[in-house]
């Protein structure tokens, strides 16, 4: 569904990305796995266009385009299909939780108010704030925040929706709230590609595990083979590193 | 007080407040609604980084900031005619404030936008929204509140800074003032009555800040 081939992104001198191929199937959950600095937030900002990518090419559905040269137009037809979930939630701080929904129904799709806000309420029920619909963003924890900053994501019935490390800035208390909403997404079917920490969730969650090192993707594999037989000395420290009973699990 | 200079007071006391209500409060509030407006889009362009265009901004907001008032009302009065643009002094007046203070208010706006996290742009873009439709929805509501006191500060000098029109000819309070101390010897009375009603003016309108203010910060906490 998306193929994203040889992307390459600098900051200044700092090569961040060194041609990524990166391939999501329909319903697929891909979890992306690498230590901090590896470019996993940096890849996902490239293939949602936050970042200007400096080579690459994309194939997202009947969409084909070079992500140098795209259009603002382009883009604009691409995220109309994607969702993401920001590690900081970025609700928009002047609207309650069910306009945060409802905006990207109503202004960038037109669709009636009425019919969004009943699309809006079925979605924040699906993530457990439907009694916190009037809430502003100030008044809700982090975890409640993230959550509806999931419903906003989805409610547009989006092809792919990006997930960067949507617990790392959430209390553990409140880490499982979030992960038990986005079990519930990939159960449905739903496609998502999801940078995380979380090594037990990926392990459970994920159909395919992609580790980045470096800038580029050093090993992917089924989510099973990848945890129970890494290939490389470079994944298997990193799992002894970021599990500590890692050894425990094989 | 002798009983000359109490009746001065007195008499002239309508003679100015009504100048001010037909004048100066309208010129200032015309000219502070276009400067908004002046403001709004000089601030928008240069968040928007359209190339060119946002250069252009920095350019006004740097010629108008950087001249005196006076002198850029001199200009459009007096100055434009010679070469053949002869602008009334009334809307002389009102176009020389509104782009003195559209220079000022667009510097506010633009901090102000500049205040909001850039994520929730970024979320904006991501639910599928343009430019614009952020700024409307989702930045300007935020922003104006930030930019809100800093607005209300143009607006109180605006009051004061529109007596300038009474120097192009047009009968605002101040020049009323003039007239009237000219022709009784009483400059100190006649300058001191004027700046009490300037003073009630602005005490009003710092009195409509605050509860402005208030009923800013109920919402969305
Ligand atoms: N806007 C930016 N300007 C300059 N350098 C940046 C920028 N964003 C990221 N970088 C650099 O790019 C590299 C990769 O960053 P990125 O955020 O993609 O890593 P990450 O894998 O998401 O790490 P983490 O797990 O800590 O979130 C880092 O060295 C970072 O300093
Ligand atoms: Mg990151």
């Amino acid at each position: 569904m998306i193929r994203v081939k040889n992307l390459h992104k600098s900051f200044g001198s700092n090569e961040v990305l060194k041609g990524i191929d990166f391939e999501v199937d329909n319903g697929e959950v891909i979890a992306v796995l690498g230590s901090s600095g590896s470019g996993k937030t940096t890849m996902l900002r490239c293939m949602s266009f936050l970042e200007k990518a400096d080579q690459g090419e994309i194939t997202f559905d009947e969409f084909h385009h070079d992500m140098v040269t795209i259009s603002r137009r382009d883009i604009h037809k691409m995220r109309m299909h994607m969702g993401f979930v920001f590690q900081s939630f970025n609700l928009f701080a002047n609207q309650t939780a069910l306009e945060n929904v409802t905006t990207g129904l109503t202004v960038a799709r037109k669709i009636p108010k009425p019919q969004a806000q009943e699309t809006a309420h079925e979605m924040l029920k699906k993530v457990g704030m439907e009694d916190r619909a009037l809430y502003y963003p100030a008044q809700l924890s982090g975890g409640q925040q993230q959550r509806v900053a999931i419903a906003r994501a989805i409610a547009a019935n989006p092809r792919v929706v990006f997930f960067d490390e949507p617990t790392s800035a959430l209390d553990p208390e409140l880490t499982g709230e979030v992960l038990d909403v986005m079990k519930k997404l990939a159960d449905e079917g739903t496609t998502m590609v999801i940078v995380t920490h979380e090594m037990q969730f990926a392990r459970d969650v994920a159909d395919k595990v992609v580790f980045m090192d470096g800038g580029s993707i050093i090993e992917q594999n089924g989510a099973k083979e990848f945890f129970e037989s890494p290939q490389q000395e470079r994944t298997l420290q990193f799992l002894r590193r970021s599990s500590k009973d890692y050894n425990y699990y094989i | 007080m002798d009983g000359r200079i109490f009746n001065l007071l007195v008499e002239s006391f309508p003679k100015m407040l009504v100048p001010c209500l037909k004048m100066t409060i309208p010129l200032t509030l015309i000219s502070f609604g276009c400067s908004l407006v002046i403001a709004l889009v000089l601030a928008l362009v240069q968040v928007a980084e359209i190339p060119g265009l946002k250069q252009l901004a920095r350019l006004y907001i740097w010629i108008f900031r950087g001249t005196p008032q006076i002198v850029q009302l001199y200009i459009i009065f007096y100055g434009l005619p010679s070469i053949g643009v002869m602008i009334d002094a009334l809307p002389a007046s009102i176009i020389a404030l509104s782009l003195n203070a559209g220079a000022y208010n667009a510097e506010t706006l633009r901090a102000s936008i500049q205040a909001i996290p850039k994520g929730q742009t970024e979320a904006g873009y991501l639910t599928g929204l343009n430019f614009l439709q952020i700024m409307r929805k989702i930045v300007l509501p935020q922003a104006s509140r930030i930019a809100f006191p800093q607005l209300f500060n143009s607006l109180i000098s605006l009051v004061k800074t529109s007596s300038l029109a009474s120097s192009v000819t047009v009968i605002e309070m101040f020049s009323v003032a003039k007239k009237i101390a000219g022709i009784t010897f009483e400059p100190f009375i006649l300058y001191c009555e004027a700046a009490v009603i300037y003073l009630m003016v602005c005490t009003i309108l710092t009195l409509v800040q605050d509860v402005c203010e208030k009923r800013l910060n109920i919402a969305w906490s």
